[in-house]
């Protein structure tokens, strides 16, 4: 199972409405509002995703750019549209990705809020592109932590000679929050980048451009110690993809062994796929508390409509246990359809204790805190 | 005891789509294949890349109809070679994608995968072009003769 997190998407009227003039340097560029694709752009996008089958990707996320600053009045989520057009394919599971370029005007804070939560909640996906040391700081230490807006993909931009040093502290935090680096491959070809990179500064393309890269890929490798690493694509021109363990080759070169750039291109984006979706849950907790009563502790004789004052503690290992059987159970399902999942089979472990849920759970809180009392 | 070792690389140059506007692709050999990947590792590797890999490093088959080209070097380092392979970008002005269908350390498997990959692209391609089953078309004629040659090949 290979990854391709790094799809480029762009708003398809975004060239057409793009105006030069002096008064908008340096600000976001006006997003029209209507997203229309045409059948021209359509077809150029399904040519790419079927080249990217062919060479053996079966996940891959679509990724609309942003440069510096989220703005709730004029974000428009140009990848929901696109996707109820693209024609369905078989055994290949597309996914949203959002990228916040984030540059010196991002420093006091960029939109990614628990105001706009609504904005960020249809991307399955959401990164950083940090170009200065106060907002790698920013996106290492205070957007690494769990909740509904993780960035969970920090991307470097690779192509740039970087000004700042990438502190281990940290890569450290970031790593432990779950957070993954990433290294895109268009740079090593000198291939064409992303537009909205390109213009927000973050990207070059031509001879200094791979030495650059091969310079910065190198220092992320070395800081990161191939832990949190993920390998995608970026690519905008159908030439410049490449299958993925040709890409895990090009890792090693790196300085990577072959086990950890293997593992950069299946195992660590599919824990990151998993992990980005408890931003739709409580805390990143992935499987909610589910009451379980042992075999053994109720009698058989007891129907199960009456509600008894001899409830058993529930062991907190069956819990447990069970908690890694539901998450077995949701990887098997795929990443679509988890929600659905869970709550199936929290529906079927209640079978016999449904209506009763609710009192034991509270006669089984006051057993705790019996025995906390007696523990004291 | 200490035997040269060999990879052989089954490439796959796939051609980009071009721009209506350039000329037709120039028909590839072997030849053309070795010049542009020695061109590749002396600009990527250097010098020093392209005399660890350049003695050993020969293009050993290609095949105009399916792309499909083995190329065969040494196994110390055999991953600059690969490197160079993966950031090739163009052959002879027309632009491909390198995709290593499969990677061996003898010629038996290389083979095998070969013959095993000819056979799904001339499938892919009578699919697509609907044939009934039991229609001869040249394709059968391909099929033996890559075949043979490639069994041909030697270590």
């Amino acid at each position: 199972m290979f990854f391709d997190l790094n799809f480029p998407v762009h708003h398809p009227q975004h060239s057409a409405a793009q105006n030069v003039s002096k008064k908008n340097k340096g600000k976001q560029p006006q997003q029209p509002n209507d997203v229309s694709y045409s059948p021209a752009q359509l077809s150029a996008i399904e040519t790419r995703l079927d080249l990217l089958v062919h060479l053996g990707y079966t996940v891959i996320a679509l990724n609309q750019t942003v440069q510096s600053v989220v703005n709730p009045k004029s974000h428009v989520n140009i990848l929901d549209p696109l996707l109820a057009q693209l024609r369905p394919r078989q055994g290949i599971v597309l996914l949203k990705r959002l990228t916040i370029v984030l540059d010196q005007d991002s420093e006091k804070g960029f939109g990614l809020t628990p105001a706009n939560a609504a904005l960020f909640k249809p991307y399955d996906l959401i990164s950083l592109v940090p170009t200065t040391l106060a907002t790698f700081s920013l996106a290492c230490l205070t957007h690494s932590q769990p909740s509904a807006l993780t960035a969970h993909i920090i991307s470097l931009p690779l192509t740039l000679r970087l000004d700042f040093r990438l502190k281990h502290t940290l890569v450290r935090t970031a790593l432990k929050h779950g957070v993954v680096f990433e290294i895109t491959y268009v740079g090593a070809l000198g291939g064409e980048n992303d537009t909205t990179l390109t213009d927000a500064g973050a990207a070059e393309s031509g001879a200094l451009a791979k030495r650059n890269w091969w310079a910065t890929a190198k220092e992320v490798t070395r800081v990161t110690k191939g832990k949190g690493l993920i390998i995608s694509s970026g690519v905008v021109a159908e030439a410049d993809f490449r299958a993925a363990k040709d890409v895990a080759n090009l890792v090693t070169l790196l300085g990577l062994p072959q086990e950890a750039s293997h593992s950069a291109t299946t195992k660590i984006p599919k824990s990151l796929v998993l992990r980005a979706q408890t931003r739709q849950t409580y805390r990143a907790v992935f499987s909610d508390p589910v009451l379980v009563i042992p075999e053994g502790a109720t009698p058989a004789a007891q129907p199960p409509a009456t509600t008894s004052e001899s409830m058993p503690a529930p062991a907190q290992a069956k819990v447990a246990g069970n908690g890694n059987e539901k998450k077995r159970a949701r990887e098997e399902d795929g990443e679509d359809g988890a929600a659905a999942s869970s709550s199936k089979n929290k529906n079927s472990n209640n079978a016999g204790t449904g209506p009763n849920s609710n009192a034991e759970g509270s006669s089984r809180k006051k057993k705790r805190k019996k025995n906390n009392q007696e523990a004291q | 005891m200490v035997r040269f070792k060999n990879r052989w690389l089954l490439v796959e140059l796939i051609p980009a789509p071009q721009t209506p506007s350039s000329a037709a692709p120039a028909r590839l050999d072997g030849q053309k294949i070795w010049a542009s990947l020695k061109q590749s590792i002396i600009t990527n590797f250097g010098d020093v890349g392209w005399g660890s890999v350049g003695l050993s490093m020969s293009v050993k088959y290609y095949s105009p109809t399916t792309n499909i080209c083995i190329i065969r070097v040494a196994r110390d380092h055999h991953k600059i070679a690969w490197g160079a392979l993966t950031l090739l970008t163009a052959i002879e002005g027309t632009r491909y994608i390198p995709n290593v269908v499969h990677l061996s350390g003898t010629v038996k498997h290389t083979q095998l995968a070969a013959v095993a990959h000819n056979r799904a692209v001339i499938a892919r391609i009578r699919a697509q072009a609907k044939t009934p089953s039991g229609y001869q078309d040249s394709y059968e004629e391909y099929l033996k003769t890559s075949a043979m040659e490639i069994e041909a090949l030697q270590d």
